[in-house]
């Protein structure tokens, strides 16, 4: 602008001197234009600064006054995002894509004893010294590879010779342009709950170690019961076909009688110990309901007989023949309560009876009703009946045999069945027990438990039997029996004695005891498999023993015996067994 | 092509130049005229009609033409350019915009267009306070393509923020469009857009908005905010609208400017000039400093760097640029007659239209928009 303005002066000091007015007149005009439009624009850009100072401020002022706020708002934030930190009781942490330190809270500061200047920057083995957990290492950087989270990483870490169990969450972080920057890991302690936990786990793997032992010692008591069971109960039945005198018949039978009652004892505490132990399972097999009743009227009447007492057995036509269930706990369900029945009436009857109370498809629910004529049950009682050990008092003492264990056996196995049971009763008149239960109605008339069959006595032609027995008397009770039945005995001690009779003649069947000294039962059928494995040679065994817990049933089949039967039996059970294992009827 | 141009400051002027050029045995087929809202518009309409001449009209915030005779901006007066094509394959067209939003207006356009020529080139204007700019870009490209070559601006009147207009001959519309189509297997039509405006402030969220109209920005009325931002008085507006828009966040896109139109001081809502969409993120702006003046003739000399070869140029300005730089407008436009010395007419505008970088087109505010036409 100066220099266009000396232009100008030195152009108006060549006016007066110039030659050509006009032409010098025509310049100066001209460059007084260009100052003139330089004036203008200077003015412009003046006016122009001061309306746009008022605005411009205004924005910038407000602008200022917007910033303070999102500062404001973003230092509340921080303050709201810190106090976060520092209180939550976890250790949070937030690492780069290299895994190093990037931020930690108060926790994690008291849990590594470093500050977070000392933490930052650095990775974890430099903080726990000796970390060498690869598999926690491995999810971090899945987390930074893949971007998803992992949870509940449980892991042991030590610091300053402390072990603390800690749970941890690890999430990805993303920036703006959504690419992974780093990780967040958020940790609890745990060790108060690890520690309960393995308490917990030595305390269940006691109770178990606790019930094992119980079923164990059950198992071992029922085994030494029932040998020298076995033994009373089996000379007994000898003695009973010798020459005796009317009294030491009497004195027999007295005897006979408190044998049966323990052996009932027996049965009901180990029944009732396998529904506790949850080691009871139903069978689930067609069967024939009236042949139930049969076996039952065979045994309870003879029972009612001896009291005087009138028994009736009343069966709705309706009731489907074939059913599927469990034969022989329905049995052990009506035995029970007809023998209670008679144990309480003195005169009078026992009436079983059963109906169809309702049927749809191929289900029919079946009501059982045990009506007697006995003492009855206080309604104070009532209540409790089904509960372990309930006995009702009875003011007049009398002798009342049985374990309390009956009716509780009773209302468990029918819980288990899906049924009910119950008891209506009038003090002095008698009682009503029923249960109910429902069965699957067979289409099959097969019977899979087979109970049925015509009986005969004798064998057409001597068949040779190998009996293996350590005890004595046993040996005497079995072999006595296996006479009466027609067989030939022959007896060895032990299994290293039957596997050597074994090998010397061709027996048609083995009667194998289980516990034996040198060798066992259960070696000796083994053995005896072994050797006949590539001959077409096989003979019949069957396992006689006291082991009548769970599971050994099937131990023994499963060793290649053919057959089964827990001490103590009786003669008929024996033959039973030995029929069905022969295969034949003798 | 053959051209002739001249500019005139009344109604008479206009007449009486026009009829030397004609008596000089020069028939025009095409008049580029963009003339102040304060010349009788109709008039030069209905005279053109009766000299058979097609007419491309709209009302302006001032004019310019360069040519040999004179390098003129002008306030409330009239320039024209008068164009006689070689190839019979152009057409110009009024379109009507009462009674149909500017999408429709813009529908019509694009399937006009694109049943006329295979491949056309749309010079366009459009009434600058009735017109969604950016509704009726989109309403072209829906029906003639998101790439068509297409350039143009909103008409004005002087800032005063009444009345615009574009005419044909022998039609005035105030709610309209005209457009100039180009076969582009005969014509070269190519151009640039540039602005400037700088954004300022800390960001703020449109929280109510329909179309054009903004409601609210964070919450309270937009029309309270924008004029307690800016410190400015109620009779500021609109006029002052135009110079402060606001520039909208297109994340991974170019941000565009939006100018204040128009305000409902009832509803307290602001009127732009395209559409300010409800959830965008906004910042307010201000014009560049006189420094932008250089910004843009180095862009025009890029561009001609690249186009040397052209019949004549049409330049949209916004408005809001004249207010902006004052006299430092013309060494932008000084630029453009200096690289290409041929015939150049164009105006101040309340919005422009353009191709971008990559070739999309768009509506704009602030911006200097240049086109360059050529008959191959």
């Amino acid at each position: 602008m100066q220099s266009r303005i000396e232009q100008l002066i030195v152009k108006l000091n060549e006016l007066t001197s110039c030659n050509d007015f006009s032409e010098c007149k025509q310049q100066f005009l001209h460059e007084l234009i260009k100052v003139k439009a330089e004036v203008e624009k200077i003015q412009f850009k003046y006016e122009r600064a001061n309306k746009e100072k008022n605005i411009l401020s205004s924005l910038l002022t407000r602008t200022s006054i917007d910033l303070k706020k999102v500062t404001e708002k973003l230092e509340i934030r921080a303050e709201e995002l810190s106090t976060l930190l520092s209180t939550i009781p976890a250790y949070v942490y937030f690492k780069d894509v290299n895994l190093r330190y990037m931020l930690v809270n108060q926790f994690f500061e008291n849990l590594v004893g470093l500050k977070s200047n000392e933490i930052i920057g650095k990775q974890v083995s430099d903080i726990f010294n000796g970390y060498s957990n690869d598999v926690y290492l491995e999810k971090e950087r899945f987390v930074i590879k893949s971007g998803d989270a992992v949870y509940n990483i449980e892991e042991e870490i030590e610091r300053k010779k402390s072990k603390r169990w800690v749970s941890t969450n690890i999430a990805p972080i993303f920036n703006a342009e959504n690419q992974i920057v780093g990780l967040i890991g958020i940790s609890w302690d745990i060790t108060e709950r690890k520690h309960n936990e393995e308490e917990l786990r030595k305390a269940k793997e006691q109770a178990e170690a606790g019930t094992f032992a119980k079923n164990e010692f059950i198992a071992s008591v029922s085994h030494e019961f029932r040998t020298p069971m076995n033994g009373i109960l089996g000379l007994s039945d000898i003695m009973q076909n010798t020459p005796l005198t009317p009294e030491q018949s009497d004195l027999l039978k007295g005897i006979t009688v408190s044998a049966e009652n323990l052996l009932v004892l027996l049965n009901d505490v180990l029944d009732f110990s396998a529904i506790e132990a949850g080691k009871m399972e139903l069978e689930f097999i067609t069967f024939n309901i009236k042949k139930v009743f049969d076996d039952i009227n065979l045994v309870t009447k003879l029972k009612a007989n001896e009291k005087s007492l009138e028994f009736l057995i009343q069966v709705d036509e309706n009731i489907p023949e074939f059913l599927i269930g469990d034969p022989v706990r329905l049995r052990q369900i009506i035995l029970n309560l007809t023998n209670n029945a008679i144990k309480f009436t003195e005169k009078g009857r026992v009436v079983l009876a059963v109906r169809c109370i309702k049927s749809e498809k191929n289900k029919a629910f079946l009501r059982f009703e045990v009506a007697d004529t006995g003492i009855g049950i206080p309604p104070k009682a009532i209540s409790s009946l089904f509960q372990v050990f309930s006995r009702v008092k009875q003011e007049k003492s009398k002798l009342i045999t049985g374990t309390g264990l009956g009716l509780s056996i009773c209302k468990k196995l029918t819980d288990m069945m899906d049924g009910t049971i119950g008891v209506e009763s009038v003090q002095g008149k008698g009682s009503l027990f029923w249960f109910e239960l429902p069965f699957l109605v067979s289409d099959s008339h097969e019977i899979e438990c087979k109970i049925t069959g015509e009986e005969s006595e004798g064998v057409s032609y001597t068949k040779l039997v190998l009996l293996a027995e350590d005890n004595p008397i046993n040996q005497k009770i079995a072999k006595y029996n296996l006479q009466k039945m027609g067989f030939e005995i022959e007896v060895v001690s032990n299994g290293e004695e039957a596997i050597q009779s074994y090998c010397k003649r061709n027996y048609d069947l083995i009667i194998m005891d289980i516990q034996m000294p040198v060798m066992n039962g259960y070696q000796a059928a083994k053995t005896i498999r072994e050797v006949e494995r590539n001959s077409a040679r096989h003979t019949p065994i069957i396992a006689l023993t006291a082991n009548a817990m769970k599971g050994d049933k099937e131990l023994y089949l499963e060793a290649g015996m053919d057959g089964y039967l827990s001490k103590p039996f009786t003669f008929d059970s024996l033959k039973s067994v030995i029929k069905s294992v022969l295969n034949e009827d003798f | 092509m053959e051209l002739k141009s001249f500019s005139a400051e009344t109604t008479n002027q206009f007449k009486d130049k026009f009829q030397q050029i004609e008596n000089q045995g020069f028939i025009a087929s095409t008049a580029i005229i963009f003339a102040s809202v304060n010349v009788e518009l109709d008039e030069i309409s209905k005279f053109l009609k009766a000299h058979s001449v097609q007419v491309f009209g709209s009302s302006s915030c001032g004019e310019f033409l360069y040519d040999e005779q004179s390098q003129i901006l002008s306030e409330e007066a009239i320039v024209c350019l008068l164009v006689k094509y070689t190839s019979p394959n152009f057409r110009l067209k009024s379109f009507e915009g009462e009674q149909k939003t500017s999408f429709l207006l813009g529908a019509e356009i694009g399937s006009w267009a694109k049943s006329t020529f295979v491949d056309p080139a749309i010079i366009i204007v459009a009434s600058g306070l009735e017109t969604d700019g950016e509704q009726l870009v989109k309403g072209i490209q829906s029906l003639a393509g998101e790439n068509i070559t297409m350039f143009g601006g909103l008409a004005g009147d002087d800032a005063k923020f009444r009345d615009t207009f574009v005419f044909s001959e022998g039609r005035l519309l105030k709610n309209g469009a005209l457009v100039m189509l180009l076969d582009k297997n005969d014509f070269d039509v190519k151009g640039i857009a540039t602005s400037g405006w700088v954004g300022i402030g800390a960001d703020k969220i449109i929280t109510h908005s329909e179309g054009n109209v903004v409601y609210t920005i964070d919450d309270h009325p937009a029309l309270d905010v924008y004029k307690e931002y800016l410190n400015v008085d109620d009779k500021d507006l609109p006029g002052i609208g135009v110079e402060y828009p606001l520039l909208i966040k297109k994340p991974g896109k170019e941000d565009v400017l939006r100018a204040v139109l128009n305000v409902d001081r009832e509803k307290k809502s602001l009127i732009f000039a395209g559409t300010v969409p409800q959830g965008a993120t906004v910042t307010f702006s201000s014009s560049p400093g006189f420094e932008v003046v250089e910004f843009t003739r180095d862009k025009v000399t890029a561009f001609y760097e690249k186009n040397k070869h052209a019949d004549y140029l049409i330049l949209f300005s916004c408005m809001a640029r004249h207010n902006a730089l004052g006299p430092m407008i013309s060494e932008e436009i000084d630029q453009v007659w200096e690289n290409w010395n041929i015939p150049l007419i164009g105006f101040f505008t309340y919005g422009e239209i353009g191709n971008n970088y990559n070739s999309m087109c768009d509506f704009y505010n602030e911006t200097f928009t240049l086109v360059s036409i050529k008959e191959k």
